[in-house]
């Protein structure tokens, strides 16, 4: 029964002496089985929560060993050295040389930086002196001191340039913007050198104005310029590669330490993670947690074997207080993580509600074969899958299982590529009998919708809501209101009458969900009976549109068909060659297209027709202590 | 925001809590008021009970203020979609502002991140700095790096001038208002506001008046020359547009300034004897010119960015009198610091 809901937890609290939280923690760790609960408890008793010195030091260092990775492109390797809780000493002195090597890693980085912008001011100054040249207008004669003018050229950005101009014209200097590139435009201020030549500068610092430096000998020597920029170029890329090869060195020299740092890092994260779960009183300490029922004998086994000095496991069931607190837990076979992963996009199942990775998988996988039948197709699906399981990882078995029930569909509705007379079809070609098809659809979205609903009345009895199993939404009474509204519609269509039975059936739970509706709100009695009123109706509507719902299953096997019919009547229309190439051609538009309009249809089929209707999915993850 | 419905709901959410903003009679009542009084009032009474020094509570309680502040503001936002809501959203982005400012200073003061952490303002997801990552930066450098690659690049470069050359912070301060009423001023241009001219006011009041505080300090405070001075103020403003703020930029003297001053300012502000004086009354005729737009804009949006204006500068007020009890100052200073109906005839003649 486990398989179907999430596995019974128990509440731990450890009793330790405190300097063995570390290792504690990282015994816990190890195990995976622990997450830790960080509900205020004891704070009278245990005033303090240890470790807040670490847990700042670990911040500190671990903020410095990600950018420290990110700048010299470090990957840690996995741990080779045993396991061992380290000491807030271990991770000071890890800190300390972590903060001298990000030192010197932001020394590389500024440099880098400064590297770039030199890059740019000599790819602004080409381009200013380019422009200059073509006008014929000697920018050397603009610069250097003279007698009754000032002048300064120079770059700032394009958003401050009317400022600028409008705060210089008060000190009567003009401003002439001359070239403009993506940020920045390029000026020349001109004013009478008259004046406080500070107060000029001030506002240009201010303004973030940066002077260009046009090479005195541009005047006389345009040729010798242009070479002095090259020089300054290639100064530049040769200071850049002798950066590079700095930072590889010190990468290689410093790889052993780095990789220590990481080892002590790793090791003091379960430490860290622990949090408020762990509080104490001078030498004495206590943690608290969660652990799956079946791991507590290994939880207990682990501490007695590892940790230096005694302690006291108290554990005890959750109570139905906690119960909404409680991380849910599930173990599934391999084989259903894309499920499970797929299922988790809806939401985690509450402690003790039903876990429906199963259901979801075996209905998924059935309801895309009998929408997307084709041996061809699925073989293609399954093949794609297995080509590219490096790529798709735990994905793999959903291509795998999705493949061979198209397939198995595909034999039996006899079609193979959307060839229908190939194979002979070991139960019906969906387009010879298309209202047997819908019927069987409408057929199984009844069962479907029948077993979420019976999931449902299960989940409120597991969390000890009868009152909800009997009378809430898809509840007892929603289930048999849906088998009246059933059968009446049935003995409608066979008989001619609605019959006497499922119509009483139906009005009396229709008066039952309408009652309890009138008494569970707080509310004036006008607006109770309109509530009520609203919601019962939406009761109805709902079952019937959902069932409703299940007829593109049956729609979309019938669309396989015509899409194919469809691609077989444009390649007869070609010749011989035109021909294969439709078909092949139409044959990847149906499998790429409707192929993937399937696989989403039976996703919407699952969380809104299905999981709305009996799947919460909102409880806590189960997040252990890892290392 | 073209529906209706929206506009009809946000207008009776403004409405609701314009109940809320402080008369000049009550900021009177509240300044005669114990600490515990006034704690009760604003559900403060577990801050002043807890063990902390001074500082800490001050901070607790703006702290405190703030989120009453930005959850008014989420319940504003409710029916906004779009460009108006992303207008109602930009505004709060001052205070992500003045945590930048603080980051950036802090930084080049070589503060502890702990001491810099504790004077950043906690605000919602959705308008916050990635504070972390930049107190984590080990120097301002490795700061600015981090800026230069966001929208605050702009901001980076001036302050790694700032730094660089060791000029004062000014130009930064300026270059990072300038930075969020220009985002104020695109905003209202790209919304499909119905009352645009409303909300270009509200800005220009806002503009006005941050400009001629600022104007008074540089020239007669820091004695910036006026090219200077005129370049760290927005040239944008309500009632005072760039020519005027460069014809004011040259004068000397604050009696010449506010002489100069256009109307409503020059009446209002023409026997101010100082700086402090100044603000207050600008303060007031603020919040006198936000409430007319806040009652009579045919745009509720406009109506609740005005309402968010005022409460703000309410709850700076309520502030600065629970500071003084902290403090224990006494009743003049409170006075001089938050006058209350004395100010009020002066303003309302002036303004209206």
């Amino acid at each position: 029964m486990q398989m179907f809901s999430t596995l019974l937890m128990k509440h731990i609290s450890i009793q330790v002496i405190t300097s063995d939280l570390p290792s504690a923690s990282v015994i816990l760790a190890e195990l995976n089985s622990f997450s830790p609960d960080t509900r205020p408890y004891a704070e009278q008793a245990l005033p303090e929560i240890p470790g807040r010195r670490f847990r700042e030091s670990y911040t500190q260092a671990k903020t410095r060993l990600d950018k420290i990775a990110s700048e010299v492109g470090f990957a840690p390797t996995s741990l080779s050295d045993g396991v061992t809780p380290i000491s807030e000493g271990e991770l000071d002195q890890a800190n300390q040389w972590l903060g001298v090597a990000w030192e010197t890693c932001s020394g590389f980085e500024e440099t880098r930086r400064r590297q770039h912008e030199e890059r740019v001011n000599i790819d602004q100054l080409e381009t200013t002196l380019a422009n200059f040249r073509n006008l014929h207008i000697d920018l050397g004669r603009l610069q250097g001191d003279k007698h009754f003018l000032e002048t300064h050229i120079g770059m700032l950005p394009r958003t401050q340039v009317d400022q600028l101009r409008d705060a210089l014209g008060l000190d009567r200097y003009l401003l002439f913007p001359f070239m403009e590139s993506e940020n920045e435009t390029h000026v020349i201020i001109v004013g009478a050198n008259d004046r406080e030549a500070s107060k000029l500068q001030s506002v240009l610092d201010t303004a973030g104005f940066r002077p260009l430096e046009i090479p005195p000998e541009l005047h006389a020597e345009p040729d010798t310029a242009k070479t002095r920029l090259m020089q300054r170029r290639e100064a530049v890329k040769q200071a850049a590669q002798a950066l590079e090869q700095a930072i590889s060195a010190w990468s290689a020299e410093s790889r052993q330490t780095l990789e220590r740092a990481a080892h002590i890092l790793h090791l003091a994260a379960p430490y860290v993670a622990l949090g408020e779960a762990a509080r104490h009183r001078g030498d004495l300490s206590r943690l608290q947690g969660w652990v799956p029922a079946d791991d507590l004998p290994s939880v207990e086994r682990a501490l007695d074997g590892k940790l230096p000095s005694a302690f006291v496991l108290e554990a005890r069931d959750p109570t139905a207080e906690e119960r909404p607190l409680v991380p849910s837990v599930m173990r599934h076979n391999p084989l259903l993580k894309p499920f499970s992963a797929l299922v988790m996009q809806y939401g985690v199942p509450r402690y003790g509600e039903v876990n429906p990775t199963q259901l979801f998988a075996l209905t998924y996988i059935l309801m895309f074969g009998m929408m997307f039948g084709d041996v061809g197709h699925g073989a293609v699906i399954l093949g794609a899958a297995l080509l590219l399981r490096r790529k798709l990882g735990s994905f793999t078995a959903f291509g795998i299982t999705a493949g061979l029930s198209s397939m198995l569909f595909g034999f039996l509705y006899g079609s193979i590529f959307g060839f229908e007379h190939i194979l002979h079809a070991l139960w019906i070609a969906p387009l010879t009998d298309p209202l047997y098809m819908l019927t069987v659809a409408l057929l199984w979205g009844i069962g479907f919708i029948t077993l979420v609903t019976l999931l449902n009345i299960l989940n409120h009895l597991v969390q000890g809501d009868r009152l909800g199993a009997l009378f809430g939404d898809n509840g007892l009474l929603s289930l048999l209101l849906y088998a009246g509204l059933l059968g009446a519609g049935y003995s409608f269509y066979a008989d001619g009458s609605i019959g006497a039975f499922w119509a009483v059936l139906a009005v009396l739970t229709l008066i039952g969900i309408f009652a309890h509706k009138l008494i569970e709100q707080d509310a004036s009695i006008g607006e109770r009976i309109l509530v009520a009123f609203i919601e019962t109706f939406e009761t109805i509507t709902g079952y019937a549109s959902n069932t409703l719902s299940f007829l593109r299953v049956a729609a979309f096997s019938l669309n396989h068909v015509a899409l194919a019919i469809a691609v077989f009547t444009l390649a007869d229309m070609m010749g011989d060659t035109g021909h294969w190439i439709t078909v092949m051609l139409g044959n990847v538009f149906i499998l790429v297209l409707e192929g993937l309009i399937v696989a989403i249809q039976v996703l919407r089929l699952e969380f809104y027709e299905g999981f709305s209707r009996f799947y919460s999915g909102d409880g806590r993850a189960f997040k252990p202590l890892t290392l | 925001m073209s529906s209706h419905r929206n506009q009809a709901y946000l207008k009776t959410r403004v409405a609701v809590l314009s109940a809320r903003l402080l008369s000049p009679q009550e900021i009177e009542r509240l300044k005669g008021l114990t600490l515990n009084q006034l704690g009760e009032t604003f559900d403060l009474l577990p801050i002043f009970e807890e063990d902390i020094d001074t500082r800490q509570k001050s901070r607790l309680v703006e702290q405190a203020l703030l989120h009453r502040l930005m959850r008014e503001l989420s319940v504003l936002l409710r029916p906004l979609s779009g460009r108006s809501r992303g207008l109602l959203l930009y505004w709060p982005r001052k205070f992500e502002l003045y945590n930048l400012k603080t980051l950036i200073r802090g930084k080049m003061s070589h503060l502890e991140m702990e001491e810099i952490r504790d004077n950043l303002y906690e605000l919602p997801e959705n308008i916050r700095l990635p504070h972390e990552s930049l107190l984590q930066a080990e120097n301002v450098l490795e700061m600015l790096r981090q800026l230069d690659q966001g929208p605050y690049a702009l901001i980076a470069r001036q302050a790694r001038n700032v730094f660089e050359e060791q000029h004062e912070t000014f130009s930064l301060d300026a270059a990072i208002d300038r930075l969020y009423y220009t985002g104020m001023l695109r905003h209202a241009n790209i919304t499909d506001s119905i009352d645009k001219r409303g909300l270009k006011k509200v800005i220009g009041i806002m503009v006005d008046q941050q400009n001629i505080l600022w104007l008074l300090r540089y020239r007669l405070v820091y004695h910036f020359a006026p090219s200077e001075a005129y370049y760290l103020l927005i040239p944008y403003g309500g009632r005072i547009q760039r020519d005027n703020l460069m014809e004011l930029a040259n004068l000397e003297g604050l009696e010449t300034i506010i002489d100069h001053l256009p109307a409503p300012f020059q009446t209002l502000l023409s026997d101010a004897e100082n700086i402090t004086q100044v603000r207050q009354r600008l303060d007031r005729t603020v919040s006198v010119e936000l409430q007319k737009l806040m009652h009579y804009s045919p745009d509720a949006v406009v109506s609740a960015l005005s309402y968010l204006i005022i409460r703000d500068m309410d709850l700076m007020r309520f502030y600065a009198i629970i500071q003084s009890k902290l403090l224990q100052m006494d009743q003049a200073m409170l006075d001089e610091a938050v006058p209350g109906d004395a100010m009020d005839a002066t303003t309302m003649e002036a303004v209206t």
